[in-house]
């Protein structure tokens, strides 16, 4: 007998729970489906899903090898590089995807690099860094000779071999030879990219200390998962001449990944920490739309019994219900890794009303008109762009403009993951659409319908001057310097992925 | 006792039968007391109790008496309560609250139990304009003085239902309304048409339509001009003669002020529109409207986007004309303000009224539309009447505003899907009582709704206003102001 109960729509929860079970090119093309659908829709959702799929193909090994195991990291690379393409054209407009792609790509890249450093023995030319570095204690890091190339996450890590492949890439490198074999347990200890002069002055330095790099925002023990080494990472570099070099890629990879999966899911509470330096007592507040991100952070500032009032715009006709019933009802949790998906009513978070906060709902014309009692607008993007400009939910456009108007900061809370390296050449080409029958039904007036062209946009771009400050999982910058931040996380060969997306020329 | 407890709504009506005449007289007036008691209410002012003094058949102690006036007092608030609140939530409260509070004795009970009701009614006030409130609405006719005339109380509920919408409209119907109303006037004997018509017939006309809804600027100069006009009549004049002199005047203020003065604005505006234009309009105005037929009337070929708001959704009866005119018309949300500001070229908007500093009250959202077509440099160009020109100013949108009643934002339960969850596996989560709607805002504490209906452009934005003197910059509205509507 047929179940009486139909079968759940597909969402990120089946998915993330079909993926342990389907093969993978099975998993592949359902995730293409659900991104062209639509039926995955918020940046979360996306990043989470490409994740996972990701961390599924690295797992499923080479498709040319008998065993699960990847050989080498440019077969890694070139198999990441063919699924990413895939998944990006199948929703070009959803940016995050592409993050993610470049993301999971640098961190096998990192691993290459480690990797060469150890097979090689001539790619050690660390005495040539002497040059543009002091010699100085190991808290000083290596000034970056091409952006794209550095890391700071190597450099952060203390992972010995980084610095020295920059350094073999931009100088020809002598021979080292038989002593980096004896420093070898030194360079692994040592403090964070400086000269060999003083990794042999201080070889019991503490490589942990993640504060060295004057060009990183993040106070100790914030930065993100996935710059941090992995504690079995030493131990399999020290096997690493020994053979079963591509268990290791494997392994580092995946616990590269482990880490990036770590970071989506601890952003919204990273982003939260800052919610104390902006929200005080008596203050309004101006936010648009369901986003979980804001929600956590205005509860955040309400649980330390801080009074303000919270106007939010509800965002017709796109999200407005989910407005509506977060504001009514608390935020719905977001969907996590691990997820059985029985989070329910029960696994709400508390609602702002309950918390003490003033809430007022408005719609979204009233924005100006209130604009002159704000004292802050919060913002969640869609995605962020490297110049500082944002993509973000139909109507955000008129917010920031009205901000500017009345001198009120703009404050865009958005995770690392959101950031994108590609510069925006086409603004309009970033916009998606939606379903115009939102706006007017079929059935409601099929005349109208008929006579009338209807457009329903689902984003708006909004250029760098709208904003006045990104909170980031790894603390608050300016639209300024967020390039230095696309630096941290993105290498520059994978920025052109070798498929169109939203924001580039054709 | 109990018996008048049971039915505390009707407690006039719930009566023992042996009653002496005075007692009946007294109760009379009681009624008229609590009557009266609603009405302030309805205005805001805090429901006095009636005095202690009668309105007790019994003739028990005067703690009784206490008791009987605080239920009164009780019921007249759940009366306004029920009357000016819609929402049923705070209906059933002040049901509930009646009869409980007769059953406890202390009188100082039912004050708290008073006090408590009434700062769960001001809850739902938002203090940063807490000016604005309470929200003139009105559904019913109750407590309507009995001078007023049918033509006008018909008028009252349909601007307050917005079958009559737009400042021209009620402009137009209220004159129309006044002219009947003053048709069925009769003068009384000891005294003349000029000194009793305004103030003892007119003014509680004037008084119910504001009860309706906030009387319009358009409305407030026309009832200006009227007064004077009626002031200035020779007493000595037969009463049929200034009957019909003031219906043939009201005709051609009327005729001059909006109708002609509507197409000599339409023909400059439609100048503007030239070939291949795309001219972008906000919400629905008239003027407007009949600008853009006008143009496509002379054969001007080009094509309309119309933004719309909510929740009134006039854009969407704008759009609706204009497409069956034969226009190529494109709609959007209000959210999809920035896509199709690219594409315009010319901007054309109506307004509720013009102020002195230059600034255009109109439609909520307004301001924004000209924000953004300012940043794009596409040209502003308002279309108002010199009837609509005030001599206020005002700096910001809040201090100058009129709210409509927050269950206007509330959608219909089928256009508010529950949004699907991870969880709607089971049908029972979705019938769960604990998921509330937006429905049941007014018992979440903490949670207001806010509807304003207008917003204020700062003049920056606006390149021209066009009004029947010709094309001016906003900064000549005070000159245009007082040459139309006090030079008169």
């Amino acid at each position: 007998m047929p179940s009486a109960i139909p079968p759940p729509p597909p969402s990120l929860t089946t998915y993330l729970r079909s993926l342990e079970d389907t093969p993978l090119d099975k998993s592949i093309t359902t995730l293409i489906s659900l991104l062209k659908r639509r039926q995955i829709r918020s940046s979360r959702s996306c990043a989470l899903a490409t994740t996972k799929l990701l961390i599924a193909v690295v797992e499923a090994g080479s498709p040319d090898s008998s065993h699960n195991t990847w050989s080498s990291t440019s077969a890694l690379i070139t198999r990441i590089r063919q699924v990413g393409r895939k998944l990006i054209s199948a929703q070009p407009k959803e940016i995050v995807i592409g993050n993610i792609v470049r993301r999971v790509l640098g961190v096998i890249r990192e691993v290459a690099d480690r990797d060469s450093e150890t097979g090689n023995a001539a790619d050690l030319s660390g005495s040539e860094i002497s040059g543009p570095t002091s010699p100085v204690t190991g808290e000083r890091s290596v000034l970056p000779m091409r952006l794209s190339e550095f890391s700071s996450r190597d450099v952060l890590s203390g992972r010995p071999g980084t610095a020295d492949s920059i350094a073999s890439s931009t100088f020809s490198a002598p021979m080292a030879g038989p002593p980096t074999q004896q420093q070898r347990p030194n360079l692994m200890n040592a403090p964070t990219g400086t000269s060999l002069f003083s990794i042999l002055q201080h070889p019991q330095q503490n490589p942990s200390r993640s504060t060295s790099s004057p060009y990183a925002t993040p106070p100790a023990g914030t930065q993100s998962p996935a710059l941090r080494p992995s504690p079995t990472s030493k131990s399999t570099i020290s096997n690493a001449e020994a053979g079963g070099e591509s268990l290791d890629i494997k392994a580092e990879v995946l616990d590269g990944l482990a880490e990036l999966l770590d970071e989506l899911s601890v952003v919204d509470s990273q982003i939260a920490e800052s919610a104390l330096e902006h929200i005080h007592s008596g203050e309004v507040i101006l936010t648009h739309g369901s986003s979980r991100t804001v929600q956590r952070f205005l509860l955040t500032a309400a649980g330390k019994k801080r009074k303000f009032t919270v106007f939010v715009a509800e965002s017709y006709p796109n999200d407005h219900s989910a407005t509506h019933d977060t504001l009514v009802n608390g935020a719905q949790p977001p969907v996590s890794p691990d997820d059985e998906g029985l989070g329910g009513e029960k696994g709400r978070w508390r609602g702002l009303t309950a918390a003490g906060v003033t809430v007022v709902l408005v719609p979204d014309m009233a924005v100006f008109a209130l604009m002159p009692r704000v004292n802050k607008v919060l913002l969640s993007p869609h995605a962020v762009m490297a110049n500082g400009s944002l993509l973000a939910a139909a109507g955000t456009e008129g917010i920031c403009l009205a901000a500017k108007e009345h001198r009120v900061p703009v404050v865009v809370l958005a995770g690392v993951y959101k950031l994108s390296p590609v510069y925006p050449f086409d603004e309009e080409g970033m916009v998606e659409y939606g379903d115009p029958s939102k706006v007017v039904g079929f059935a409601e007036d099929g005349r109208f319908v008929d006579g009338v062209d209807i457009v329903n946009p689902l984003s708006d771009f909004v250029g760098a001057e709208g904003v006045g400050l990104y909170v980031t999982n790894l603390g608050g910058c300016a639209p300024s310097y967020l390039y230095r931040v696309v630096g941290d996380h993105y290498r520059g060969e994978d920025v052109d992925l070798g498929v169109e997306e939203a924001g580039s020329r054709v | 006792m109990s018996e008048k407890v049971s039915s505390a709504a009707q407690a006039q009506m719930a009566e023992e039968p042996k009653l002496s005449p005075a007692e009946l007289k007294k109760r009379a007036k009681a009624e008229k007391q609590a009557r009266r008691a609603a009405q302030k209410e309805q205005e805001g002012a805090p429901a006095i109790p009636p005095p202690t003094a009668n309105g007790v058949p019994h003739g028990q102690a005067s703690q009784h008496d206490e008791v009987r006036q605080e239920k009164k007092a009780k019921i007249v608030q759940a009366k306004s309560v029920q009357q000016s609140k819609s929402s049923g939530s705070q209906e059933s409260k002040g049901e509930r609250v009646a009869p409980s509070s007769a059953q406890s004795l202390p009188a100082r009970g039912k004050t708290t139990v008073a006090a408590k009701e009434e700062a769960k009614v001001d809850s739902t006030v938002v203090e940063l304009l807490s000016h604005l409130y309470p929200i003139q609405r009105r559904a019913n006719m109750s407590g309507v003085s009995k001078d007023v005339h049918p033509a006008v109380l018909a008028l009252g509920l349909q601007i307050s239902s917005y079958e009559i919408c737009g400042s021209s409209a009620r402009c137009i119907a209220m004159l129309h309304a006044f002219k009947e109303a003053i048709h069925a006037y009769t003068t009384p004997r000891d005294t003349s048409l000029p000194r009793h018509l305004v103030s003892h017939y007119l003014s509680p006309q004037i008084e119910y339509l504001r009860s309706c809804r906030p009387l319009a600027e358009s409305m407030g100069n026309a009832i200006r001009w009227l007064k004077k006009l009626i002031i200035e009549i020779d007493p000595d004049k037969p009463e049929h003669e200034a009957k019909n002199l003031l219906s043939e005047e009201i005709d051609r203020f009327i005729h001059e002020r909006i109708v002609v003065t509507d197409q000599a604005i339409a023909a400059s505006a439609s100048k503007q529109i030239r070939e291949g234009s795309v001219v972008l309009t906000y919400a629905k105005s008239n003027i407007v409207q009949k600008t853009i037929l006008q143009a496509h009337a002379q054969g001007t070929r080009f094509r309309v986007i119309v933004v719309d708001s909510r929740p009134l959704f006039e854009g969407k009866r704008l759009a609706t004309s204009l497409m069956h005119a034969g226009l190529e018309v494109e709609y959007v949300p209000f959210s999809g303000l920035a896509h199709v500001v690219k594409d315009a070229t010319l901007v054309l908007l109506g307004a509720h009224s013009m102020l002195s500093n230059g600034r255009l009250q109109s439609r909520i959202g307004t301001a924004s539309v000209a924000l953004r077509a300012h940043i794009a440099d596409v040209p502003v160009i308002v279309c108002c009447e010199s009837v609509k020109f005030a001599g206020k100013v005002a700096l910001d949108s809040i201090v100058l505003n009129e709210l409509a009643p927050p269950e206007e934002l509330l959608l219909p339960p089928s256009h508010a899907p529950i949004v699907p969850t991870n969880t709607k596996d089971t049908p029972e989560a979705a019938e769960s009582n604990k998921t509330k709607t937006l429905h049941d805002w007014a018992s979440i504490p903490n949670l207001q709704l806010l509807n304003p209906m207008y917003d204020i452009t700062p003049a920056e934005y606006i390149r021209m206003v066009i009004c029947e003197y010709g094309s001016v910059p906003p900064s000549s509205v005070p000159v245009v102001h007082r040459l139309a509507n006090e030079g008169m």
